[in-house]
């Protein structure tokens, strides 16, 4: 890219506040920034060519280590794309499970979201106080899939594990515990004068520019883009009457706010996934095929889109991989952070995105 | 040997500074380094600091198999960290590179080849409390009588 | 020791451009503007940076839904698309190409006029 100015202030690709390596580049005049350039290739391991020629039962723990933080959704998007593709029907107990799996994922992703935005603007007792509910939510699903991060819990035509009846009796207790907390720590969130120094009208993204970077979940929903949200289009997230979040700031504020409210969504969610649990098989079974198509979930990010195509052994022949985070990043990079008056709030608005650089560029 | 030394030692047990540096993970270690900072596990009362400055850090934690950006500055960040310093391999892709390691594949572990690794902690990813232990056996070895061992 | 980070970045860009999707993407812009895939890909390396080269399929797929809607004329030139959507054109080059293709409309025929403002676009994208 031409050099417009004279100073330009890299940041990365070590920085104390990022927990993955990026580098931006910010031309600055003064404190302002007019032209941020991104430099990526850290993170670049060229997963969709190991993909390539791989049966889908390797495939599978491949499309989770795509990204740890939301793996779970990897997961659950790669399984129904292959169920899409060799039509095999799912146990209506087998998608409550995954649905109350998921929502466990996108709230510990979440929490993890909104505390690195507020460890980033130095509130750190906030912070601390999130990451630690995020435990307790590691914990529901360590109970459910056994275990915390990786968890390899769907299989085309069903689950793995079934839900046992102690098991969802003990989540329901952590989440009552989990909401009475969350509900303390978002009142210090909207009220406190600091956070909102740092945070309102800051890193501001109009509702066209939005559009135009083709920016998807909280970040879209931040700043008012209606119908973003494809739970509402998956069939499951219908019946349970799930209807999307939005808000019309679009500034680093309103993301987090919408982070912070989804979280109470997915807790009323798996509430009423337990409550309206069928009884019945968890795995149907079913044989892969071949066939090709492209399937799009909602990621704790946005919507994550998978184009498989198999040959009539169920292995992958080719397959492209379309994470959130990208177009989020790309938009962050190029119209939040434009035009802010000081470095100090670069960092604070590109977290607030929730930037996932290991699915950016997988 | 001499009191001062027996000063050190005790200093230095109780005040580890870590960085961490992720050279292409999934970044499930990753958040799982950060769940250490929680108070649940509390890596602070251990006198143990984690922020990302190679400058001032004892312990290096390097996660992941190695992206081409990073096969140069891998070196770079290691050199930065002052004497005494040690590294610790966190999770399988800095060991053998996990799944990343097959045909078509763009990074190249194992980072033994870019540093020396003094630990490893194998798992994908390793618990929290793993990581703590590892940090917390590793790194009292390398400091013990450091000076000392210099003569 | 060496202060400078600047590395050589083409030929991970080129690994970005050649996944399956951005492949696609490449040759559906290359014949929308009529060049070769391997030029456009060059100019794209040049000009953009990493994570605009990763959104290229969604930017592409908004431009031709969003841009330039009403506007036969602007929409032929791919007036916002190669601008705001993909930013590979200046937007006073852009400015200037659509103004003379306007006044060129008067006094020739529609496709004619579209003919030599790509012709133009196409010398603004490589040059």
């Amino acid at each position: 890219m031409k050099k417009s100015v004279d100073v330009s202030i890299p940041l990365g690709p070590m920085h104390p506040c990022w927990k993955e390596p990026v580098r931006l580049k910010c031309e600055t005049a003064g404190e302002r920034v007019l032209k941020t350039e991104m430099e990526l290739g850290y993170m670049k391991k060229g997963i969709e060519r190991i993909m390539r020629g791989r049966p889908w039962q390797e495939v599978m723990f491949l499309a989770e280590r795509v990204c740890g933080i939301c793996s779970v959704i990897h997961n659950m998007v790669f399984i129904e794309t292959m169920e899409e593709i060799s039509d095999i029907a799912v146990p209506p107990r087998a998608a409550y499970l995954r649905v109350v799996v998921n929502e466990l994922d996108r709230m510990a992703s979440h929490l993890i979201a909104n505390f690195s935005y507020c460890y980033t603007i130095e509130h750190e007792t906030l912070a601390m106080y999130l990451l630690n509910t995020r435990e307790i939510v590691l914990d529901n699903l360590e109970r459910i899939t056994g275990s915390r991060i990786n968890t390899a819990y769907m299989i085309p035509g069903g689950v793995r594990f079934d839900l046992l009846p102690e098991d969802a009796a003990a989540m329901l207790a952590d989440l009552v515990k989990v909401e009475e907390e969350m509900k303390r720590y978002v009142r210090i969130f909207e009220t406190g004068p600091l956070i909102a120094l740092r945070s309102k009208g800051i890193g501001f993204m109009s509702h066209e520019e939005a559009i135009r970077a083709h920016t998807v979940g909280p970040t879209a929903r931040a700043s008012g883009v209606e119908d973003s949200d494809l739970r509402l289009r998956h069939p499951t997230y219908r019946a349970l009457g799930f209807t999307q979040i939005t808000r019309t700031e679009g500034d680093n504020f309103a993301r987090n706010m919408v982070r912070f409210q989804e979280v109470f969504q997915s807790i009323d969610l798996i509430r009423k996934c337990i409550e309206t649990l069928p009884e019945g098989p968890i795995r149907g079974g079913g044989l892969c095929k071949a066939g090709e198509t492209s399937y799009a979930g909602e990621a704790p990010r946005g919507e994550l889109t998978y184009t498989i195509k198999t040959d009539e052994y169920g292995r992958v022949v080719d397959i492209a991989i379309r994470t959130p985070s990208i177009m989020n990043i790309e938009a962050c990079a190029h119209t939040m952070i434009k035009g802010a008056t000081s470095i100090a709030d670069v960092t604070s608005t590109f977290i607030s995105s929730d930037p996932c650089v290991a699915c950016n560029e997988r | 040997m001499s009191i001062l030394q027996d000063i050190k030692n005790a200093v230095r047990s109780r005040s580890i500074h870590v960085a961490y540096v992720d050279v292409g993970s999934c970044n499930g270690c990753d958040i799982e380094v950060l769940a250490c900072l929680a108070p649940r596990y509390d890596i602070e009362q251990y006198g143990i600091y984690v922020h990302n400055n190679p400058r001032e850090a004892d312990v290096l934690l390097v996660i992941g198999s190695v992206t081409p950006q990073w096969v140069d500055k891998l070196r770079d960040i290691w050199d930065k960290i002052p004497e005494p310093k040690v590294a610790v391999a966190i999770g399988n892709c800095p060991i053998s590179g996990c799944v990343y390691a097959r045909r078509g594949t763009l990074t190249s572990p194992p980072v033994e080849k870019y540093i020396p690794i003094a630990a490893q902690v194998p798992g994908c990813p390793p618990r929290p409390t793993e990581i703590l232990n590892a940090i917390l056996s590793v790194a009292p070895l390398i400091y013990k009588d450091y000076e000392e061992k210099q003569l | 020791m060496k202060f400078l980070y600047e590395k050589d970045l083409r030929q991970m860009k080129y690994n970005i451009l050649t996944s399956t999707r951005h492949d696609e993407t490449v040759r559906a812009i290359a014949q929308h503007l009529g060049v070769s895939n391997a030029k456009l890909r060059m100019v794209l390396i040049r000009r953009l940076d990493m994570s605009l080269l990763e959104n290229l399929g969604s930017r592409w797929e908004m431009g031709l839904q969003h841009a330039d809607d009403g506007d036969p004329l602007a929409e032929e030139l791919g007036y916002e698309l190669f601008t705001r959507f993909i930013p590979l054109v200046d937007t006073e080059t852009m400015q200037t190409i659509y103004a003379d293709t306007t006044a060129m409309t008067q006094d020739m025929p529609f496709n004619d006029a579209i003919a030599r403002g790509k012709e133009r676009i196409r010398e603004a994208v490589l040059s």
